[in-house]
């Protein structure tokens, strides 16, 4: 009797499956996919959020996916079986750029449009997306760093991954202009690798409070990178001794910002960078050329810089704790 | 219809993946049993499998065997042998010779990460859970080191073509999984290796009073499941045409429930390799239909675990009406 419960379940698994299928035959103009590093933190829901918003403005078949774990094998073996779909494009937000190269290179091969974001490097692309200059955003986190810190001290600098090269660019771009413009300031150790968790930034906080009692100031990049920063410091009661900017999201950083252990932060919105990654695949596949000083449509976007394959806008969106709440992700 | 010699484990693979393949070809509209699709899972698989294959070895050995290094050994693998061929060959003009270093140092590196392990486990009498889980941080470390986390890459058309070229359709990832699956099914099942390993893994006292020298068996296994993950790292290389610390770090839980769901005993003595095939495959369908339905990449981990807890359920004795049937057919037959 048991047996026959489970040949019940597997054909009526089997049935719904017909079902679903006719359902999704009626394709929308093109299909379109969106491939995040990690899919449930904030920062790719809210990238979500502007994927759905273009799918709506534009009727397409826009979606989102990503690996449940951060792992650049998980990415490139999404991409992989996304191929065999066969949509009319792919953004992705690589985890690894030169991981993905094979991969993505084998989609453009089957005449996917392949767009990316914070990949600059990606050789196997068509169009890379970036919010801003990322040594301009490093350098501008840097400032606001300084000032809080009265221009002297130790600090240190934190990056999700060595190999993200945003991450690195934004902490090298604080770094170089410390060098040049604030003297006073020295980093301590090396840049720190979080892998965009926020339990190791804080990990990484204590034992660098630990190693340097007298540290003053702490750079984030990855989202995460703060909220562990900022809870290491409200742990060690430093929250009005030190300063702490960092890349990341109000929803994220907003309690540490209300408390002060984290004292500002700067972002894109991964919502606006999703829209504009759809909007410019859109764009090519509808045989439309991208050039300098074109506007997207996207606030940020409106007067983009084109050079070569990256195109780049000027969406900084700089937050304190006086303003975050009026960035409800 | 008669299937005597079928136990529990591969007639609950066999027929999950029945369902998954009638489910997934359905509900994709054909795209799932479509040559794209076949061929993107035959270049995902072997990465998995062979590394799964790797912990059920050390499973197999017994006295708590594990191996946790896979995935560290398969990436220092890749690392040290991506290094090394660069320093003495152009990768784009000198690609036979390139590749074959690349290989060779790959299986060397992986066979000496497998031969510390077993070193460990044997001579020190480590527990191997706490053993490897110290060299996966040790591999790792290196491998970190000697890259300061950052990519090796461009490896030349030899391996690329290893990862992404086909040979009468099939991809070759999946003929090395093919080759090396077959010869490790022969290793076990047809050699006095395999039956020492098996007796061994069974009880180890008995074996070791009965002659068998129990060191160098655990030695040889270790070293053995080293160099299956070394053949992992050259797959994740020729993929990737790099090679990272992290590549993959999500891979050694998946790894250890494929042996698992696969049917082999963690505390040692029973495993088939042609198991464990099946469940990778049925992994790999079920990860593949998440993709092609576009569907959440957590439903998919849940689906896995069900998978394993469904697997468990219904290999245990106490179902009998799923275990004892073939008993019951061929009485019924005669």
């Amino acid at each position: 009797m048991k047996r026959s419960v489970l040949v019940i379940g597997a054909v009526s698994l089997v049935t719904s499956g017909l079902v679903g299928g006719a359902v999704f035959a009626q394709a929308k103009k093109y299909d379109m996919v969106t491939v995040v590093k990690i899919t449930g933190i904030n920062w790719f829901n809210r990238m979500e959020q502007g994927v759905k918003k273009f799918a709506t403005d534009t009727k397409m078949n826009a979606t989102q996916t990503g690996p449940a774990q951060a792992d650049a094998a998980q990415q490139a073996a999404i991409i992989e079986d996304l191929i065999a779909r066969r949509p009319a494009a792919i953004a992705v937000v690589p985890f690894s750029p030169e991981t993905l190269e094979p991969v993505l290179k084998k989609a453009m091969d089957r005449g996917i449009v392949v767009v990316t974001h914070e990949a600059s490097n990606q050789k196997n692309t068509m169009w890379d997306v970036e919010a801003f200059d990322n040594t301009a955003f490093g350098a501008r986190l840097m400032d606001r760093l300084s000032k809080c810190m009265g221009g002297s001290g130790k600090y240190a600098v934190f990056v999700g991954s060595l190999t993200s090269k945003t991450h690195n660019e934004w902490a090298d771009g604080g770094i170089n202009r410390q060098k040049a413009a604030y003297k006073g300031m020295q980093m301590v150790a090396t840049k720190q690798e979080t892998y965009d968790d926020a339990d190791k930034a804080y990990e990484r906080a204590k034992e660098i409070l630990r190693a340097y009692p007298d540290i003053k100031g702490f750079q984030g990049s990855a989202s995460t990178d703060v909220a562990g920063i900022g809870r290491a410091i409200e742990e060690a009661g430093l929250a009005g001794k030190t300063c702490v900017y960092g890349t990341s999201l109000p929803s994220i950083a907003g309690k540490y910002l209300d408390t002060g252990a984290v004292d500002g932060i700067g972002f894109w919105d991964p919502a606006d960078a999703g829209y504009v990654m759809n909007k410019v695949a859109q764009m090519v596949l509808d045989g439309k050329k991208i050039t300098n000083g074109m506007n997207l449509g996207i606030k940020g976007y409106n007067k983009v810089s084109v050079k070569g394959k990256v195109i780049t806008g000027q969406a900084f969106v700089d937050v304190d704790k006086s303003n975050y709440k009026q960035y409800p992700f | 219809m008669r299937l005597p010699h079928l136990d529990p484990y591969l007639r609950f693979l066999l027929l999950a993946n029945l369902v998954i393949v009638l489910f997934a070809a359905l509900r994709s509209g054909g795209t799932f049993v479509g040559i794209d699709n076949l061929q993107s899972m035959a270049t995902q698989l072997p990465e998995l499998g062979l590394l799964a294959l790797a912990v059920m070895l050390a499973m197999i050995s017994g006295g708590g065997g594990i191996d946790l290094s896979v995935v560290a050994t398969a990436n220092l693998a890749a690392i040290t042998a991506g290094l090394t061929s660069r320093a003495l060959f152009s990768a784009d003009e000198q690609a036979t010779a390139f590749t074959l270093t690349f290989v060779a140092v790959a299986l060397l590196v992986g066979a000496a990460c497998g031969f510390l392990n077993g070193l460990l486990v044997s001579g020190l009498r480590f527990a191997p859970i706490l053993a490897t889980l110290g060299t996966l941080q040790v591999y790792t470390g290196v491998a970190i080191v000697l890259t300061s986390g950052t990519a090796v890459i461009g490896f030349g058309d030899g391996l690329t073509e290893l990862g992404g070229g086909t040979l009468l359709g099939l991809p070759y990832p999946m003929w090395v999984f093919l080759i090396v699956a077959a010869l490790l099914a022969f290793v076990l099942g047809r050699t006095r290796f395999g039956l020492r390993l098996y007796l061994m893994g069974t009880n180890a006292k008995a074996a070791h009073f009965a002659g068998i020298r129990t060191r160098t068996i655990v030695l040889a296994t270790y070293t053995l499941s080293g160099l299956l993950a070394a053949t992992s790292g050259i797959l994740f290389a020729a993929r990737a045409n790099s090679a990272k610390a992290d590549y993959g770090s999500s891979y050694l839980l998946i790894a250890i429930l494929i042996a698992v769901m696969g049917g082999v005993n963690p505390s040692g003595g029973f495993g088939r390799v042609l198991s464990l095939v099946l469940a990778a495959v049925a992994l790999q369908f079920v990860s593949s239909t998440m993709n092609l339905l576009s569907l959440s990449n957590f439903l998919k981990d849940f689906t896995w675990g069900l998978l394993l807890l469904l697997s468990v359920v219904l290999t245990n004795s106490t179902f009998r009406w799923w275990t004892s049937r073939p008993r019951k057919e061929v009485n019924a037959g005669t």
